[in-house]
């Protein structure tokens, strides 16, 4: 098991007939609209403060508002751009870092305490120094996205490379692989889905980081706009803002965990 | 003497490591590389905290988070192992269910905070909402996947001897998922330690959180590093006590794997 537990992974159809997929779906999608309805029923009513909750009808004016008169591609944008660059950072630090931390015991004693300390505490409490250190534009925000989503990486990729099969690593050395090549051939391939794994937990990290960034202090992107929405009352505008951002990143992990499948099945199982 | 160096050897290490940053930090400033406003230096946060210490504040502010912390922690605790159960008897259930556990995993709570403060006013009843609602999932998938994956030997045996669905469920799936649901409880500690801090920068006016977001806007880098150094501690302390449950709650088991 690596070390984050792969709870998010749904279970393998064990029984595996199409009428209990699509009852699944039909069910899942029931309870969904039923929610819909009571809350647009709630709201139209007066049971609940529309004013607070909303209401599906109102969030659905709010994006077609939205659609409309607010500049929603330039904040998309923005949020897109400052979270990809910090997650690519990530990977350009994480990566390589895990593969040095899982393969050398030495550095490993040396940086795994403080990069421990790092890990347990919520990165996003290093927003305000990010801000006094980088200003309120987008570097802070890379940076924060750049914190929350390496130490996962990190992590999942040493503990992959540590959970390697130490046979293939030993077999491939006795037939005169160099160090390169074990690392390029042996160590990143059996680490592979865990480094997945990582990827996958922090892509989460990664938005939530630039939303908080940006609704802590910012010029533009979803997270100012959900933050003006916010201090406005403006309760449906806010959401569409939220579930856009939901959206992207469950996509995104979506897109990961297709990925982790396809990755998986050509190896045997345990 | 080597044995004492080899048996504590993580230990010291980690000292070395920790040492040396703190090291690096001093004399940075101390060598002018970077301004001491931007990062303060380890001695004036050490004077500043054990001032704070003295004057209770890091204990008003570890008070507070704490607290809240610990009841998103439980309510979530009481909430995620519920619908688990709930979940794992019957699966239309866990459809009814799924969509909107996952909506609370994917979607960036915080982002609702002005809502829970129309709801729940300023201060620690919208704190403990996110912590809640950051910490449900991983209780609940966690609760619902370590019983549903019950040892199928014990279950047959149970079974064959007679047991019904109910002493299946309280004497073979519920103790068997008791580590995982441990391991659930240590990924959503964090989770609500991630939400409690982040409330607080927003919608607080008191706690850890609060006061880096305070110290921050009036730019007294020492005293945010104060509070910095405090959350890490908090969440070292947390991750720790959690992972020994783990190994406690673990231990029984015999067998190979384990």
């Amino acid at each position: 098991m690596a070390v984050a537990t792969d709870y998010a992974r749904r279970r393998a159809p064990s029984i595996g007939r199409a009428v209990d997929r699509y009852y699944g779906a039909l069910v899942s999608t029931g309870s969904v609209v039923a929610f819909l309805v009571v809350w647009q029923v709630a709201a139209a009513r007066g049971w609940v403060n529309a004013r607070y909750t909303s209401s599906p009808s109102q969030v659905l004016a709010a994006a077609l508002d939205i659609a409309r008169h607010d500049d929603f591609p330039h904040h998309a944008w923005v949020s897109f751009s400052e979270f990809s660059l910090g997650f690519a950072a990530a990977l350009g630090i994480g990566l390589p870092l895990g593969l040095a931390l899982g393969t050398s015991r030495r550095l490993r004693l040396f940086v795994d305490p403080p990069m421990m300390a790092l890990y347990t505490a919520p990165r996003l409490t290093l927003l305000p120094i990010l801000i006094i250190w980088l200003g309120i534009g987008a570097a802070s925000k890379v940076a924060v996205v750049l914190l929350g989503a390496v130490f996962p990486i990190i992590v999942n990729t040493m503990a992959g490379v540590r959970e390697t099969d130490p046979r293939l690593f030993q077999a491939a050395r006795a037939f005169g692989a160099s160090r390169l090549d074990t690392m390029i051939k042996v160590l990143v391939p059996g680490a592979l889905p865990a480094i997945l794994l990582g990827i996958r937990l922090a892509i989460g990290r990664g938005v939530l980081s630039v939303v908080v960034g940006e609704m802590f202090v910012s010029e533009a992107g979803i997270g100012h706009q959900i933050m003006n929405y916010g201090e406005a009352m403006q309760v449906g505008h806010l959401m569409v803002y939220a579930f856009a951002i939901s959206l992207f990143g469950y996509a995104l992990t979506i897109a990961v965990r297709l990925i982790e499948d396809r990755v998986r099945s050509w190896r045997p199982e345990p | 003497m080597t044995r004492v160096l080899e048996r504590h050897q993580a230990l010291i290490s980690g000292c070395i490591s920790f040492a040396v940053i703190l090291l690096t930090w001093q004399l940075a400033v101390a060598l002018g590389f970077v301004q001491v406003f931007f990062t303060s230096t380890p001695i004036r946060v050490a004077v500043a905290f054990w001032r704070e210490l003295r004057s209770g504040e890091i204990a008003a502010n570890v008070g507070v988070s704490l607290y809240e912390l610990l009841c998103g922690l439980g309510l979530a605790c009481i909430a995620g192992i519920g619908l688990g159960v709930l979940a794992s008897w019957s699966r239309t259930i866990e459809h009814i269910l799924e969509p909107f556990i996952w909506f609370t995993y994917a979607c960036p709570i915080i982002a609702f905070y002005p809502l829970f403060i129309a709801w729940l006013g300023l201060g620690a009843p919208t704190i403990i909402a996110i912590a809640f609602l950051s910490a449900l999932t991983p209780l609940y998938a966690n609760t619902l996947s370590g019983i549903r994956n019950a040892d199928r030997d014990l279950v047959r045996a149970a079974r064959s001897f007679g047991a019904r669905r109910r002493d299946l469920f309280l004497k073979i799936a519920l103790p068997g998922s008791v580590p995982i649901i441990v391991a659930g409880l240590r990924l959503a500690a964090g989770r609500a330690l991630t939400g409690v801090i982040a409330g607080e920068l927003f919608g607080a006016a008191a706690g850890l959180g609060y006061s880096i977001a305070f110290y921050g806007q009036k730019l007294k880098t020492t005293e945010m590093m104060v509070s910095l150094v405090m959350v890490v501690i908090l969440g070292v302390i947390l991750t720790q006590l959690l992972s020994l449950c783990e190994t406690a709650t673990d231990s029984w088991r015999t067998g190979p794997g384990r």
